[in-house]
């Protein structure tokens, strides 16, 4: 019987957070600029971007500066957490095969690992806005809130991608095409205002495209999402962390024979 | 008291284990011997818990620490200290039950002048060493060991073996596999001997080692050509 996950997370949290440091102190191991990197590859993308988009096409709104890394920050990380999330199980194999351990702790380790590196990259946001002469209005509170519901949504999908990659190696190039069609299926160098048809259908039921043009209202706009679209987005992306969940434990009992 | 009974293990459409059924009593050596291919690593990973049988029921009383394959676990760019947390946290602890315990380790494993170095320079005896000496002061009440008495100087050998009489005089259980017949010979209450995934023979050390002793012979009478 499932005991429920939450109370054996908390049981776990010192080896949950143990792990998580010691993946990101051992990611930036032996490199000179270590974390720095975390922020310069979101940055070096929304330079290109930006001076692209720029000098393509009048820009509609002032701050598009601050609109653009708004959103590559978030696809960054979507890209960095959810691909680190897929490979969670495999890389942990030796570890799988040697002890008996609960293996949902390892696509919550990588979202843990992830949520760390978020810091950085919100430092990273925060450092650009007086390069763009920008103040955040107060809707920025809401920013934890999202941020929150962004991890749970690379949570639950990383308990999709890490069990079926297990059994189907194919996931990974997969998920790495679904990435790139979704920088540009999401709101994250265009407006939701400049679009209909099929982009705007497709926004209407992309949760990452939704915590997207949250972002945007909350630090760009300064307004505040309306209550149905922090429902919807809240149900949709709690919908995928208990499909996922139920998934992975449904899949689990096999996994390391597969290893 | 630890009972396994009646379990079958597919992998890959090989049976692995077929029809085991075993109980193991609190306090017992258990040995189990068998040839290479016979089924002993995925025994002692069904009883550790890494792997789950496709039929029939385990049951496990008391804390059990696996030394599976040594060094797994273990960051090979991280230090000796680091790497005890990380395989003591594996093994069930809080971080802060094992770090009163770091030191007793790194003495009891001969490390003290390597403690800073990172994992990556140590020897296979080193972290045989590490890792036996980790598992041992956490004070499990059952042990289980794969064969990783195999890597080390006789040195470490002789170490691990009062360590394990140690263990036997505390009153706990400890079930282990090796090629080592001596140590078969000298520390066990019972053997098992596995032959193609079924326990062949369960009993006193002479008797089931003389029985291993003619399946040997028996292989070896083939008469293959070597070229």
């Amino acid at each position: 019987m499932i005991k429920f996950p939450l109370v054996e997370l908390f049981d776990k949290r010192s080896l949950i957070l143990h792990f998580s440091w010691m993946n990101i102190k051992l990611r930036f191991k032996g490199s000179y600029l270590g974390l720095i990197w975390t922020g310069l590859e979101p940055l070096l993308m929304f330079l290109i971007l930006f001076v692209v988009f720029s000098s393509i096409r009048e820009v509609p709104e002032e701050n598009f500066g601050i609109y653009l890394i708004t959103g590559v920050l978030f696809y960054h990380m979507f890209s960095r957490g959810t691909s680190t999330g897929l490979v969670s199980l495999k890389e942990n194999s030796s570890i799988l095969k040697s002890f008996k351990i609960k293996k949902e702790l390892f696509p919550v380790i990588a979202t843990v690992t992830t949520c760390i590196l978020l810091f950085v990259e919100i430092g990273v946001l925060f450092s650009l806005m007086p390069v763009f002469e920008f103040t955040p209005g107060w809707n920025i509170v809401f920013l934890p809130v999202l941020l929150m519901l962004f991890l749970i949504l690379v949570l639950g999908i990383s308990y999709i991608l890490s069990v079926l990659y297990v059994y189907v190696k194919d996931i990974q190039p997969f998920w790495t095409i679904f990435v790139y069609a979704l920088l540009f299926v999401s709101p994250i160098f265009w407006y939701t205002s400049e679009v209909d048809g099929i982009l705007l259908n497709i926004q209407q039921i992309n949760p990452f495209g939704q915590l997207v043009e949250m972002a945007h209202k909350i630090i760009v706009f300064n307004e505040n999402p309306s209550l149905l679209e922090w429902i919807s987005t809240t149900i949709i992306i709690f919908g995928i962390l208990f499909v996922g969940f139920i998934m992975f434990k449904k899949l689990e009992s096999k996994i390391v024979e597969q290893l | 008291m630890s009972s396994v009974s009646h379990y079958t293990n597919n992998s890959n459409q090989i049976l692995a284990l077929d029809n085991i059924s075993l109980t193991i009593e609190k306090g017992e050596t258990i040995g189990v011997i068998g040839l290479n291919g016979s089924g002993k690593t995925t025994l002692l990973r069904i009883i550790s818990g890494v792997y789950q049988p496709d039929s029939g029921s385990l049951l496990i009383n008391g804390h059990l620490a696996p030394l599976l394959q040594i060094g797994t676990g273990f960051k090979e760019e991280l230090d000796a200290e680091e790497n005890i947390i990380l395989y003591g946290l594996l093994l069930g602890f809080t971080k802060n039950e094992i770090k009163k315990k770091i030191d007793d380790i790194i003495r009891f494993a001969e490390l003290e002048k390597f403690h800073k170095l990172k994992l990556k320079n140590y020897s296979a005896g080193m972290r045989s060493r590490l890792a036996f000496s980790t598992a041992i002061q956490i004070n499990p009440d059952i042990l289980l060991v794969d064969e990783i008495l195999a890597v080390g100087d006789a040195v470490f050998k002789e170490k691990s073996f009062k360590a394990f009489l140690e263990f036997k005089k505390q009153n706990k259980t400890i079930v282990y596999t090796t090629h080592n017949i001596n140590m078969i010979l000298d520390l066990s209450d019972r053997v098992i001997l596995i032959d193609q995934g079924r326990i062949v023979k369960i009993g006193k050390p002479s008797d089931v080692v003389s029985y291993y002793n003619e399946i040997i012979k028996s292989h070896n009478t083939t008469n293959d050509k070597i070229f």
